[in-house]
This record gives C-alpha cells, sequence and structure tokens, in this order.
C-alpha cells in the first residue's frame, strides 16, 4: 500500500499528489491518501468517484483516510473515447512503443508534388502495418494532413478507429487557423506530444 | 525585493467566490426594485444592471472586486480593472467613469503597493477610455481591489443573457484556463511563458469584442468569469430559453491548461461550478473529463462568449482574429430548448 500524506496542503494540492500517487502505484496496489481539510476531501472523492475508481473513507479526528483501489486497469481516465486520452502512450507489455511523427505535409523535401503522393502512399501503406503505431503526432504544417479536405482523411480516421492515438499540435492549429476543420484527434499542448515522443521506443518521421 | 502579493492569499483557487447555488438561494425571495426604467436586473443573472435614461441613453452600472491573483501590484490592478470594466463591455455598453473600491492592510502591506494597485486600475481604465472620479479604502486585509463602472447603451442595443436565438452559433473571445494556471503557478508547476500568456489574456479589455458585436447585431452575450465557461453558458442559455451545446475540443485553452488538470490540478471552484450545473447539464459520455473541469474552471477577466447569426459568424470571427483575439472560436451552439439546458459533448 502506497501513502499520500496531503496535511497541511491547500487546494488543488491534495488533488494533485493524489493523482500522482496514483499514476505511481502498481496496478493492483491500493493507495491511501491522508487528507486534513474538507474541501479538498469533497473535491478529491469528487474526482475519485468522476474517474470510477473505487474508494473508501474513513475519519478519525479531522483526519480522513481515503483508501483508493487502483485496480489492475493501467488506464487511469475516466475519458474512454478515442481522443483526448491521457499523454502516456502504453502497449502490450513485451511489445515496442512506436509512434509515428509527421512534421511536415509533405514527405522527404527536394520536390513538393513528388512529397505530396509519396505522403498519401506513406499513409497507405501505414494502415496496413502489422502491428499498427501506438500514436501518431501531427505537428507544424503535418497537422493540414487532419483537415476534412485532406486525402489521407480516411487513413487517419481508420488509424483512429483501429485504437491508434491521434495528437494533432493546438499550437499549430491555432498557427493555421484550421481549428473548426480536423474532424479527428485530440487538440494536444507541448506537454503531451513530448510525452508521447518520449515514451516511444521507435519513432518514425516519413 | 518587491512585495509578492500572493503571500496576502492563503487558500489558492479554493476561495474567493460563495457558492453559485448559496448565493441563488440567498438571493431567490430578494425583493427586485419595480422601476419600469430599469430594463436589466438580476433576475436573468446578467453582468450588470441597465437604467433607462431617455430614449437614446440607458446606464449600465456593475462592480467587481477580488484579493490578489498575481503577485505584483501594477499588474493586479491592471487585472482587476480589467474584470470590472468587463461587465460593461458584456452589455454592448461603452464605459464612461469608475470608483476604485479598496481593501488595504495599511499596516501589514508596504504602501508603495497600494500605489502601485491604483496605478494599474487607473491605466487600465484610461486605456478602456474610463475617468476614475473617486473611490474608498478600507483598512482590510487580504487586500482587495476592483472598480464601480457606469457606462452608456442605447436602449434598444442592449445585450443580455436573454438575447440567445435558436441556431446561434456562439463564439468565446479569450482561451479559458486562468483559474488552472493560477493553481498551478502557486505550485510552482507553470512555466514562466505560461504564466506570462494567462496574466496577458486576463489583462486584455473586452472592448473590441464588444464593439465587434454591435457590428454584427448580437444581442445575446456574457462575459466569462467566476463560474466558468459552463456556469456562464447555463445562465445564458436559462435566461434565453434555449438548450447550448458546447463541443469541449473546440474551447481554446491557454497553453499548460490541459496537462495541469490532466495532472489534478483543479481549483476548488471548478468543482464548486460543476455542483451548480451539473443538475441543468447533459454530458456526453465520451467527453473528456479534464476539458469538462476546465470549462467549470473559474475565470479571472475572461473573454466574451457572444450568440451570433450563423450566417455572420465567419465575419464577426474574421474580425475578431485581427482585431487581438486571434484564437476566438466556435465553441457551440444553441438551439430548441431540450430538457437538459446545458449539454457539453
Amino acid at each position: 500500500m502506497k501513502t499520500v500524506d496531503t496535511r497541511g496542503l491547500t487546494c488543488p494540492a491534495p488533488l494533485i499528489r493524489t493523482r500522482q500517487g496514483l499514476n505511481e502505484a502498481a496496478p493492483g496496489e491500493d493507495v491511501q491518501v491522508l487528507i486534513d481539510n474538507p474541501t479538498s476531501l469533497s473535491n478529491v472523492r469528487r474526482y475519485l468517484s468522476d474517474n470510477r475508481l473505487n474508494f473508501t473513507v474513513s475519519e478519525e479526528g479531522g483526519l480522513s483516510v481515503v483508501t483508493v483501489s487502483r485496480g489492475e486497469n493501467s488506464e487511469l481516465s475516466a475519458n474512454e473515447a478515442e481522443y483526448c486520452t491521457p499523454a502516456a502512450v502504453t502497449a502490450p507489455s513485451g511489445r515496442k512503443v512506436t509512434v509515428v511523427a509527421v512534421t511536415s505535409e509533405k514527405m522527404g523535401s527536394g520536390d513538393d508534388e513528388l512529397g505530396t503522393k509519396l505522403m498519401v502512399s506513406f499513409f497507405r501503406t501505414l494502415v496496413m502495418l502489422e502491428p499498427a503505431p501506438d500514436a501518431v503526432v501531427f505537428y507544424n504544417t503535418g497537422v493540414k494532413l487532419a483537415t476534412d479536405d485532406s486525402q489521407v482523411l480516411d487513413h487517419i480516421r481508420e488509424l483512429a478507429e483501429k485504437g491508434v492515438s491521434i495528437y494533432l499540435c493546438t499550437t499549430c492549429i491555432n498557427h493555421f487557423g484550421l481549428k473548426d476543420r480536423l474532424p479527428v484527434g485530440s487538440f494536444s499542448d507541448m506537454y503531451q506530444i513530448l510525452n508521447v515522443l518520449k515514451d516511444a521506443d521507435h519513432i518514425i518521421r516519413p | 525585493m518587491a512585495f509578492d502579493l500572493l503571500t496576502t492569499v492563503e487558500t489558492g483557487g479554493c476561495s474567493a467566490k460563495i457558492p453559485p447555488r448559496q448565493l441563488e438561494e440567498l438571493l431567490k425571495d430578494f425583493p427586485l426594485p419595480a422601476d419600469p426604467r430599469i430594463l436589466v436586473d438580476i433576475s436573468t443573472h446578467d453582468d450588470a444592471g441597465v437604467f433607462r435614461i431617455n430614449e437614446e441613453t440607458a446606464l449600465v452600472f456593475t462592480t467587481d472586486f477580488f484579493p490578489p491573483v498575481v503577485s505584483d501590484g501594477y499588474e493586479f490592478g491592471l487585472i482587476a480593472a480589467t474584470n470590472s470594466i468587463s461587465d460593461i463591455y458584456a452589455m454592448g455598453g461603452t464605459p464612461l467613469l469608475a470608483l476604485n473600491i479598496m481593501m488595504f492592510p495599511s499596516a501589514r502591506i508596504p504602501m508603495e503597493v497600494y500605489r502601485d494597485i491604483l496605478r494599474g486600475g487607473s491605466d487600465k481604465a484610461r486605456e478602456a477610455g474610463v475617468s476614475i472620479i473617486g473611490g474608498h479604502t478600507i483598512d482590510d486585509y487580504p487586500p482587495k481591489y476592483g472598480l464601480a463602472v457606469i457606462g452608456t447603451v442605447h436602449p434598444e442595443k442592449i445585450i443580455t443573457n436573454a438575447g440567445v436565438r435558436e441556431g446561434d452559433d456562439l463564439i468565446l473571445t479569450k482561451p479559458v484556463g486562468t483559474g488552472v494556471i493560477l493553481a498551478g503557478h502557486r505550485l510552482r508547476m507553470v512555466s514562466a511563458m505560461q504564466l506570462d500568456g494567462a496574466v496577458a489574456a486576463m489583462k486584455q479589455l473586452n472592448s473590441a469584442g464588444a464593439m465587434l458585436m454591435q457590428k454584427y447585431g448580437v444581442r445575446g452575450a456574457t462575459d466569462i468569469t467566476g463560474f466558468g465557461l459552463a456556469g456562464h453558458a447555463l445562465k445564458m442559455a436559462r435566461a434565453s430559453g434555449v438548450t447550448v451545446s458546447i463541443d469541449l475540443r473546440s474551447v481554446p485553452l491557454l497553453d499548460g491548461t490541459y496537462s495541469l488538470a490532466d495532472q489534478g490540478c483543479i481549483p476548488g471552484a471548478a468543482f464548486r461550478n460543476l455542483d451548480y450545473t451539473e443538475n441543468e447539464t447533459r454530458t456526453s459520455a465520451t467527453a473528456d473529463y479534464s476539458l469538462r473541469m476546465i470549462a467549470h474552471d473559474a475565470q479571472t477577466a475572461g473573454g466574451l462568449l457572444m450568440a451570433v447569426a450563423p450566417e455572420r459568424t465567419g465575419d464577426l470571427l474574421k474580425d475578431l482574429h485581427v482585431s487581438g483575439h486571434p484564437e476566438a472560436a466556435v465553441i457551440g451552439r444553441a438551439g430548441k430548448r431540450e430538457e437538459a439546458t446545458l449539454v457539453l459533448v
């Protein structure tokens, strides 16, 4: 059992520590959180139940002890949609994590027309890759490949349907004014993108 | 070393405002004045009251003040004034005059800080074309500052919570996340650049947005402050008799907000606002948890949420993008009233 002591901390630090403790706990390990103020207790309870985590609360002289069972499930977020999953990319144990980083709308440099053709061909082939990559990250002009009129949108959709996480760089989306034209993928900041790249064993850059 | 105003506020994001549900309960049976010249009162939970003087002119009147949100007195003054004046803009008005409202512990904080706060307020007021013609100071700890502001609006061009029409698009002019970023800053989880981003947003006047609302015939709008995007959207939907749907993924966020919220940096006010909205809200099963909480994050001097007829959305958005609001975005729309007043997708 792991213990997280939040006594003396003010909101939202107790929640952050709780979340950290859960992240660090091994699957199946319980986490015990000590909380000494009612607001933080109520917020932590709400957070845990919204995230469908099982927990019990016992109280003793103004101190509350929240015991959370971490469960065997490695996914922490309540969100089960294909988009906006937490930054971490995990692969079934023993397999390497593969991430595709698409940094441009064209493949290679030299001839733009050829680069466009190659990129279409890259995505057509990528959907056939076995096993599928764990995530595809789009940044710089790469985000343009995910717009509603993109030639490769259907392939990106197919990847997303297979469970491949699609991350789109928010700064890039804003820069090109594409916000309303992106039917798939999650909008990600640099922290998320960096975490995805950091967790990768292999990075493919077309 | 300059005095750090943040050392005067102990509880971080949790405090400052009375929970909205409690406030509504308290004011429920409060008698409203029955003067026919009062065109807007608190019954629609609007940002300011409006009083008709004659056929051409109505007065818009509002006040707002709060404890420090940043370390520097001058910056706190700029932000507090921006926030106070914003209510006039949210009603489609032009701000004219203001009074300082200050609570300041003269024995505990150097008096230069007092001057810095007032200087910030006065500089921001000048930028908005507002003359500060007086004020009032009380000795109190922690310090609090804001303005009471008067502006004018044409009686037929008032913009209220109740003016949203079915089919309108909803545009948000500033990115959200100031509560999350400020809480993260206290815990040293925020980079200098991310903090600067939030501070810049908090001291940006909503003047351009107000002008463009009149240009495009907007009649329903509010500014996003303590009740968060979701809380204010709910108040608008209620007052207008529509259901507002927000696409959480299209809400512009301040840099750093998502990752902080995902790490559990969710201020207490967001939970309070969630308590307030949830009985009238349907949240889609696939909605992202962190984005949902960010939509409830209490904002300081947030942007305008404006309802515009869809055929004018494109032009209004373009104008906003070149008027200091490059991140303005359509974040949802208003539809026929359903069982849920607010829908988060």
